[in-house]
This record gives structure tokens, C-alpha cells and sequence, in this order.
């Protein structure tokens, strides 16, 4: 009788088991570090709550580390399921045969590309295949002090200015005072490869076949950024600046202009307290504009490839995940949504947040290769001997072109 | 030496050498065979490896960066060492004192090891600044126009150097410290009978007792120079113009950043030879100054 | 006469350990003047020392963003166990290596020297894959194995053990106690301070371990400080007044432990009877 009883519950326990079969993601990622953890919990209790047999399990690790661990993990055959990926490195990734190609389980689970910015969906795919959804994206724009224009009696920023505009207004605010700057745009790689664009040049042929560093135009752009630190001094140099973080500069009332992403906002909204505002950068034959996104990919050999998918679909493309990271201002959903965009421009400061949407009409992406690593040290060793003044343009780009064709193969 | 009988001496040995072989055997011999059969491959960490035989090695010894980064971890090294010696030694000296308030003084003087980089760099990079910085202008008033010290591709190291010394002084102060405080008072009592003075005690008695302990910092500070890294991360960035690009940052790079994971082990083990042949050199010396007792 | 040359000794000797120590605290006072002020410009040039409106927020916010109190007793585990396990191997092996002697022991000892030129993040990756053939990883054990191995500790103590005078062991054995006795009671007290200093400086080491634990860990509430704090370095930005703030608080046991330790390495023993 006890035995007959023992089975029968055993077979119960087995038969319920089997119907409540919880599947977990493992899921790492790094943008939710710090004060973004509860809005990526939010997110995981919303999909949780949609999907009740699959859990997530989150695993957040600071962005100085991430690659690390995450190489390490892979190398020990023991990578997450899924996991973020930021645009400059996702395409070795993909590269190297570490990543599940998405067709299958889009076909299985579903799949909406409408809902989705396109291009940011083309962004995460490598030789004709989707290898990862987008996450997030932001952009560069310029920002700007308008109490600091006031009194120098400069016009803010618009839609039509060039280069030259933008010097002026930088030479003016320069006189105000010893210590205030005009502008601050880095001279390093992530800048120059979409500066040389609003000039007409590029660091790559179109089809990435050939590097094309010393171009005219670059060399005219690199001279452009240097002459605003060695001619004008509208730039601070690295001396000037001492170790002080260029947002702390424009955050302390002593900076004009700074060339920065959209993920200063948060922190400029709270700690500026003058008045400011964005405009688009400006260009000088055409205007360029930054494009950065983070995305969510699957691990080739991960075994819940279908669960794994329908979190990272939900995470790209889902309404409730846009809402979340607008109210949060947690970067921008790469999402179509214009209801949702649009209540992320009703909001102020700052006031013309359309060039935030504005700027994606001039969207270029980074000039991704296998070897990124590599290219970007090499130009930014000789982007700093120029800002320097220890070559000049010419010569650094020069360089720069040799020793790229030296040490890294397009093929 | 001490004798026993021989079977219980080796007992003995294995007993107290265990734990340590364990650990040796397992997490330092094991991994660092694999890491040598790594360093012969083009290990990209994500997908393939192949075998390369020495290409690895042949391709840094060929290389200018490597010679250029080895050529300023010698900079360092050579300015390093003595001024650690003296400055730790020095304060060590001055905190075995009998002073009251000198417990609270050895707390005091062991905090910049805990500090964090992040903040002892921004002071340093204060206190070199060419244009806010006090040291400059201290300089100034002996009519000596100083450096753009870390915007300086020649003063950048010795800045660096600065800073190395003012963290570290509490951690080799405080081993300095044991020392000078193990060190019978009988020595000296008898010194004091005999008439000698201070100086003389320093040089006579001292020095020699604390050789070993000399010896330790001589070592440790070579080996940890070898592998400087976070302050030049952190202040410099391996500027200006790579002058203070040092090797462990190369080694990360390579591995973590352009996936070349066999490269940078093979990077490491020549880094291992350099500091195995320094510390060889180092051992070879001590018998002409080291002094144990017993 | 006397009396005031010493004085005025003191007087600048006073003085001289003040100046030197003003010196020495900057950079802390620094951290601790950030770490009270609300996110603003956090890295102004010239340096802003006092916090315009001091607060306690983001010593507060730390506990938003990772669960800060569970990681401070991990650390706190991990460390002393760490740092007891390194201690006791250490000065075992380095009794050894200072009076106990054997064919090969120089050798051996090399091997142990040789360790500590290896450059620190070489065996990571195949450190990790062994705890991964053992099955350890996401474990404390999995943490703390590689601690039975000191080379640094066991060198400090090798030399201190070797100044000891052979007399005193040949002694205690004319008595009749063991090695294992002689150990315990006559060479470990007699090096009290370099044990001090070598569990001082070993604690320290693995309070602040962080890629270790990093790689190993992956449990939320496994998490020891140090990597919970490298979470606030974010993609873009860094948290500066909570990163000081979590910083001035993971300094604090290290503090008390150094402090504490100081009592045993001002050892006024006085051998005395020996010449």
C-alpha cells in the first residue's frame, strides 16, 4: 500500500515537473552596470512574467572587465547563453565563428523586423547573416553652453553650420576668460574616422579593402582638430587640461562646446546649471554623425537557443523594453515606434531634442574590420603625435598609412 | 644545521612543504607549462589555434616595440630602486623612533598603499602639472624652470617614478620596520659600552642585520618594476608617445584587445626570462653582502 | 643644555613626520572629499578639497547598485580565510627552507623565487580552465585553492628564519621536542614580526584581489567588493563620488588590521644571555 502510494506521487511529481519545465538563459552583459541594474531587472520581471517557463539569469560586469571575462569564459567552453555584444567588437566575434547565426530561431519562435530601427538591425549582421539584435544605440551630437554664447555675444549652434561657424563662436568664447574654452572634441579614432567624412575623406575604401589614411581630405580634418589646440587654442591641450574629464569641464560653466555622446544627457541634466542645449554637429562639405550601438547576440553552442531567442527578441524589439529605457533615459531603444520616440523628444532639458533624431540622417558607421583593435591603436599613437605637434598632419597620416598596410591584412 | 634522525626528517620535510608544493604544483607549474605550449600557437582565444613553433618569440625579438617597451621599463627600474631603498628605508627609520604618536605616524604613512590609483594620480598629476602644479613653481624658486614632466616624453617616467615611491614607501617601510624592530638591542648596548655613536651604529650594526631584509626589497621591487602597470594606465596611458608604455600593458593588449592570445604568452615568458635573469644576478651578489646570522 | 638640544630634536622631528605626513593623506583626503560630494564636476582642475554640500548619498547609493553589504562579508571570508591558509603554508615552508636542510632545497626554493617573476595574469586563463576540469568554479573553495602557495611570504620568512641563531633550535631539540614542536613554539614567536608583517601585507593582497574572483565568481551573492565595484566604471562614465566612497570603505578593514597588527611588530624582546 505505502509502495503503491510512493509511485503514484513519484509519477505525479514527474508528469508536473515535465508540464512546469523552467528553461534558464544564462544572459551577461555590461551596460546596466551601475545605476541602470533595476531597469534590466524590470525588463527580465516583464518577460518572466510573459513567459512563466523561462528564467533569466543576469550576470553584469563593468565594460573595463567584460571582455575578459567574457574571453575567458569562452575559453574555457563556458560561455552564457546570451550576451551583449558592443558594435566594434561584434564583428570579430562574428567573425570568428563564436556567435549563433539567428535564422533558425526566428524562424521557429517568430520574427517582426518592422519594429526594429533598420539600420541598426544591419548593423549586427556579417557576411549576409543576422548574428544579433540590437539593444541600444546612441549618437554624437554637440553640445553647447548657451549662457557661455550669450555673453560672448556668439549665435548658437544650427542646423547650417559649418566648420568655419563653429571656429568662430569657438574663438569668441575663448576671449571670455583664460580658463574657459571654446570647444572640446577629442582627436582620437572614434572622432576622426566621422570628422574626415563631413570632409569628403575616409580611413577605409568602400569596400574595406584598402586603408586610405593620408587622403587629402583627412589630412585637411587632422589639421582642422590640431590647429583648434596648437593654432587657436580654442582646445585645450593635454597639459592645459591635467587629467580634468571634459564633461567636468563643460559641467563647471568653462567650456563653449563639447563634441560628446547622448549618454552625457542624464548626467549634464542633473549637474549643469546654466542653460544649454544640442544641435547636430556640423560638417563642412557634408555632415556625419557618429553611430554607436550595443547589441544582444547567442552563443553558438548555447543550449536553449529558442528561449535564449525569444529574450533577446524582447529586449530589441519589445514595446514594454522601449518604454522602460525612454522613462529611465537608459540610452535609446533601437525600436519604430514613433509614439514611444516621440515622448523621449517631448522631454527637456534640453529642448531640441529632435537632433538626436535629426543626427540619424547622417549616420555613419565605424569602419568595423576583424582587426579593430589593432587599427585604432595605430591611429590614435599617430592622431596623438600630431595633436602634439610632434608631426604634422601630413606626416602622421603618412605614417599611420604605412604601418597599417604593414601589420594588418584587409583581405 | 640541525640534526634528526633521517627517516623523520623526511617525514618532517613533506609535512611542513605540502601545502606549499600543493598550491605550486597545481596553480603555478601546471598552468605555466600550458602557458608555454600556448605561447608556440596563434591562439585567438575565440576559434582557432594553430602550431607556430618560436614564430611568436622570433616576431618580438624583431620587433621595435618591444625593445622600446622593455628600454622604459629599465628607465623605471634604474630610477626606481635605489630611491625606494633609501626613501623606505629612511621613513622606516624615522617611524622606529620611540616618539609617542608614533603608532598613529606608521598608520599615517602606510595609507598611500591603500589609496587608490585612481586618486594618487589625480594629486600627482596636480603636483606635476606645468601649469597649477606646486612642484614648478618650487622649483621656480631656485630659478630652475622645471619639466612638462608627464606631457614630456623624457620627464614622463621620472614622474611616474614620483609617484611609485610615494605609494610604496609605506609597504616597504612597514617591511623595513620588522626588521629594524627584530634586531637584538643587545647589539647596541654592547656598541654603547665600546663608545660608538649613532653613524657609526647605522653602518656597523644595522645595515648588516637587516641585509636579508634588504636583500627581500631588493628583489621584490625588481620583480614588481618588471611588471609595472596600473599608475601608468591610470596617469599617463602609456604616454607621451608610448615613452612610458611598459610591458604588462602590451601583454594585455595583444591577449585581450587584438585577440592574440598566443603572442602575448609567448610576450610573458620573455618578460619571465628578463626578471628570472635579474633576480639570477641578484642571488649570485648577495654572498658578498648579505649577512645571516646563525 | 641637554635638555633643550633634545627638544629641538623633537621639534623637528615633529615636524618633518608632519609635513611628510600632510604628504601622505592628500590623495586620501581626496577620496574621502569626493566621496561626500553629490555628482557634480568630480575631476576639476585646479582640485576642489572641500565638498560644497557634504552627503552621505552615495555611500547610500552603493547599496542600489550591488548588494554591497553581502559582498563586504564575502571579501571579509575569503580574506582571512585566504590569508590563514597562506600564512601557515608559508612559514611551514619557509621553516624549511631556513633550517631544515636537504639535497636539493636551494633548488626548490628557486623554483618558489622563479614563481613570482611569472607576470601576474599569465595563468589566468589556464588556472581557470583547471578549476573548471575540478569542477570548482563559482565556488569559494574554487577562490581560495591557489592560496596554499605563497612564494612572497615564504621568502620574507625564509630570511628572517635563516637570521635565527642555531643555537636556539639545538636547543629546544637537545630537549627532545619535535620539529613540529619546535615550530610552533619556539621559531613562530620568534619571528613575530615579520608574521605580522606577512599576514598584514597577505590580507591586504586578497581584500583587493579582483580579477581572480572575478573570472571564478559569477553568482551575484558570491560577489566579493572589490569586483562589485568595478561595476561603477559604466561604458561612457564612472560613478567618481561612489567609486571614492565604495573605495573609503573597502580601505577601512585594511586599516584595522594594520592598526591592530602594530602592537606585535614592536617586539621589545631582548635575547638576552646569548653572546
Amino acid at each position: 500500500m505505502f509502495k503503491k502510494c510512493l509511485l503514484f506521487v513519484l509519477i505525479v511529481s514527474v508528469v508536473t515537473g515535465m508540464s512546469f519545465a523552467v528553461t534558464t538563459v544564462n544572459f551577461m552583459n555590461f551596460s546596466s552596470a551601475g545605476d541602470n541594474t533595476q531597469y534590466l531587472e524590470e525588463m527580465k520581471n516583464v518577460f518572466e512574467e510573459q513567459n512563466p517557463d523561462i528564467k533569466i539569469k543576469i550576470e553584469t560586469v563593468g565594460f573595463g572587465d567584460y571582455f575578459t571575462k567574457l574571453m575567458t569564459l569562452i575559453a574555457g567552453n563556458n560561455p552564457p547563453d546570451a550576451f551583449e555584444l558592443n558594435y566594434e567588437n561584434f564583428y570579430t566575434y562574428a567573425k570568428k565563428g563564436v556567435l549563433l547565426d539567428l535564422a533558425q530561431p526566428m524562424e521557429k519562435v517568430g520574427f517582426d523586423e518592422s519594429n526594429i530601427n533598420e539600420m541598426a538591425l544591419k548593423a549586427f549582421q556579417a557576411d549576409g547573416k543576422q548574428y544579433g539584435l540590437p539593444f541600444s544605440f546612441s549618437n554624437v551630437i554637440l553640445i553647447y553652453n548657451k549662457d557661455l554664447f550669450d555673453q560672448a555675444g556668439a549665435q548658437y549652434p544650427t542646423l547650417d553650420w559649418t566648420w568655419q561657424d563653429e571656429l568662430e563662436a569657438a574663438k569668441k568664447i575663448r576671449e571670455l576668460d583664460p580658463m574657459t574654452f571654446g570647444i572640446y572634441q577629442p582627436i582620437q579614432f572614434w572622432e576622426f574616422y566621422k570628422t574626415v567624412r563631413q570632409n569628403g575623406g575616409s580611413l577605409l575604401n568602400d569596400d574595406k579593402t584598402e586603408f586610405t589614411l593620408n587622403r587629402k581630405e583627412n589630412i585637411e580634418t587632422l589639421q582642422f582638430m590640431v590647429d583648434r589646440v596648437q593654432k587657436y587654442n580654442v582646445m585645450p591641450n593635454d597639459a592645459q587640461l591635467a587629467g580634468m574629464g571634459d564633461w567636468d569641464l563643460f559641467i563647471s560653466g568653462r567650456l563653449g562646446m563639447v563634441v560628446t555622446g547622448i549618454w552625457a544627457l542624464p548626467t549634464f541634466i542633473k549637474d549643469c546649471d546654466f542653460n544649454w542645449d544640442i544641435q547636430v554637429e556640423p560638417g563642412n562639405i557634408a555632415k556625419s554623425t557618429h553611430f554607436f550601438s550595443n547589441g544582444v547576440v547567442i552563443s553558438k553552442d548555447a543550449k536553449n537557443k529558442e528561449e535564449a531567442f525569444k529574450w533577446i527578441n524582447f529586449l530589441s524589439s519589445s514595446r514594454e523594453v522601449a518604454k522602460i529605457r525612454i522613462d529611465a533615459g537608459w540610452e535609446l531603444p533601437a525600436v519604430t515606434y514613433q509614439d514611444i520616440l516621440d515622448d523621449y523628444i517631448s522631454q527637456t532639458p534640453p529642448e531640441n531634442r529632435e537632433a538626436v533624431f535629426e543626427s540619424l540622417n547622417y549616420l555613419v558607421t565605424p569602419p568595423v574590420i576583424e582587426n579593430i583593435g589593432e587599427m585604432t591603436d595605430i591611429i590614435n599613437r599617430y592622431l596623438e603625435e600630431a595633436r602634439y605637434g610632434e608631426k604634422t598632419p601630413e606626416e602622421a597620416l603618412d605614417a599611420a598609412q604605412k604601418e597599417l598596410e604593414e601589420k594588418i591584412d584587409l583581405k | 644545521m640541525v640534526t634528526l634522525n633521517k627517516r623523520r626528517k623526511a617525514l618532517d620535510i613533506m609535512f611542513f612543504l605540502l601545502p606549499s608544493l600543493f598550491g605550486l604544483a597545481v596553480f603555478q607549474m601546471l598552468p605555466f607549462g600550458y602557458s608555454f605550449f600556448l605561447s608556440l600557437t596563434d591562439w585567438d582565444v575565440l576559434s582557432k589555434m594553430n602550431f607556430l613553433g618560436l614564430d611568436n618569440y622570433i616576431e618580438i625579438l624583431k620587433s621595435t616595440e618591444f625593445w622600446k617597451v622593455l628600454g622604459n621599463t629599465l628607465y623605471f627600474i634604474i630610477l626606481y630602486i635605489p630611491l625606494i631603498l633609501l626613501v623606505s628605508l629612511g621613513l622606516a627609520s624615522l617611524l622606529n623612533v620611540k616618539v609617542p604618536g608614533r603608532k598613529i605616524f606608521r598608520v599615517v604613512f602606510y595609507i598611500p598603499v591603500l589609496t587608490s590609483w585612481v586618486a594618487a594620480a589625480l594629486l600627482w598629476r596636480w603636483l606635476l602639472s606645468p601649469y597649477y602644479g606646486p612642484i614648478n613653481e618650487i622649483l621656480q624658486l631656485f630659478g630652475l624652470n622645471g619639466p612638462s614632466w608627464l606631457y614630456d616624453k623624457h620627464w614622463a617616467m621620472p614622474g611616474i617614478v614620483f609617484a611609485s615611491l610615494w605609494k610604496d614607501m609605506g609597504y616597504f617601510g612597514l617591511i623595513f620596520l620588522s626588521a629594524l624592530q627584530s634586531i637584538d638591542k643587545t647589539y647596541y648596548e654592547a656598541a654603547k659600552m665600546d663608545g660608538a655613536s649613532g653613524i657609526k651604529n647605522f653602518f656597523n650594526i644595522t645595515l648588516p642585520l637587516i641585509s636579508p631584509t634588504m636583500f627581500f626589497v631588493i628583489i621584490i621591487s625588481i620583480i614588481n618594476s618588471f611588471q609595472l602597470f596600473p599608475q601608468v594606465m591610470i596617469m599617463t596611458q602609456g604616454g607621451p608617445y608610448g615613452s612610458t608604455q611598459v610591458m604588462v600593458e602590451r601583454i594585455y593588449t595583444y591577449a585581450f584587445d587584438y585577440y592574440k592570445m598566443g603572442y602575448a604568452t609567448a610576450f610573458s615568458w620573455i618578460l619571465f626570462v628578463f626578471i628570472f635573469v635579474a633576480t639570477i644576478i641578484q642571488l649570485k651578489l648577495q654572498k658578498k653582502w648579505v649577512h645571516y646570522e646563525g | 643644555m641637554r635638555g633643550r638640544k633634545v627638544v629641538i630634536r623633537r621639534v623637528v622631528f615633529y615636524v618633518v613626520v608632519a609635513v611628510l605626513a600632510v604628504f601622505a593623506l592628500l590623495p586620501f583626503f581626496w577620496m574621502l572629499s569626493t566621496s561626500l560630494k553629490e555628482t557634480k564636476a568630480l575631476t576639476t582642475i585646479p582640485i576642489q578639497w572641500l565638498p560644497e554640500k557634504p552627503s552621505f548619498q552615495s555611500y547610500l547609493d552603493l547599496f542600489k547598485i550591488f548588494p554591497f553589504a553581502r559582498s563586504i562579508f564575502n571579501s571579509l571570508f575569503i580574506s582571512v580565510v585566504g590569508t590563514v591558509i597562506s600564512v601557515l603554508s608559508a612559514s611551514m615552508a619557509a621553516f624549511v627552507f631556513g633550517k631544515i636542510d636537504f639535497r636539493g632545497r636551494e633548488i626548490l626554493f628557486g623554483f618558489f623565487l622563479a614563481t613570482m617573476m611569472i607576470p601576474g595574469n599569465l595563468l589566468m586563463i589556464p588556472n581557470y580552465l583547471i578549476l573548471r576540469e575540478l569542477n570548482l568554479l563559482d565556488s569559494y573553495t574554487g577562490v581560495l585553492l591557489p592560496s596554499f602557495f605563497n612564494a612572497f611570504g615564504t621568502f620574507l620568512l625564509r630570511q628572517n628564519i635563516k637570521s635565527l641563531p642555531d643555537s636556539y633550535l639545538e636547543a629546544a631539540f637537545m630537549d627532545g621536542a619535535s620539529r613540529i614542536k619546535v615550530f610552533f613554539k619556539v621559531i613562530l614567536p620568534l619571528i613575530k614580526p615579520a608574521l605580522t608583517t606577512v599576514t598584514v601585507l597577505t590580507f591586504m593582497g586578497n581584500w583587493n584581489a579582483y580579477l581572480w574572483p572575478l573570472i571564478v565568481l559569477t553568482s551575484k551573492e558570491k560577489m566579493t567588493l572589490t569586483v562589485g565595484l568595478s561595476l561603477l566604471n559604466g561604458q561612457h562614465a564612472s560613478d567618481y563620488n561612489m567609486l571614492m566612497a565604495g573605495a573609503i570603505i573597502s580601505i577601512i578593514p585594511m586599516i584595522v588590521v594594520y592598526a591592530f597588527s602594530q602592537k606585535h611588530i614592536e617586539v621589545g624582546f631582548n635575547v638576552g644571555g646569548l653572546k
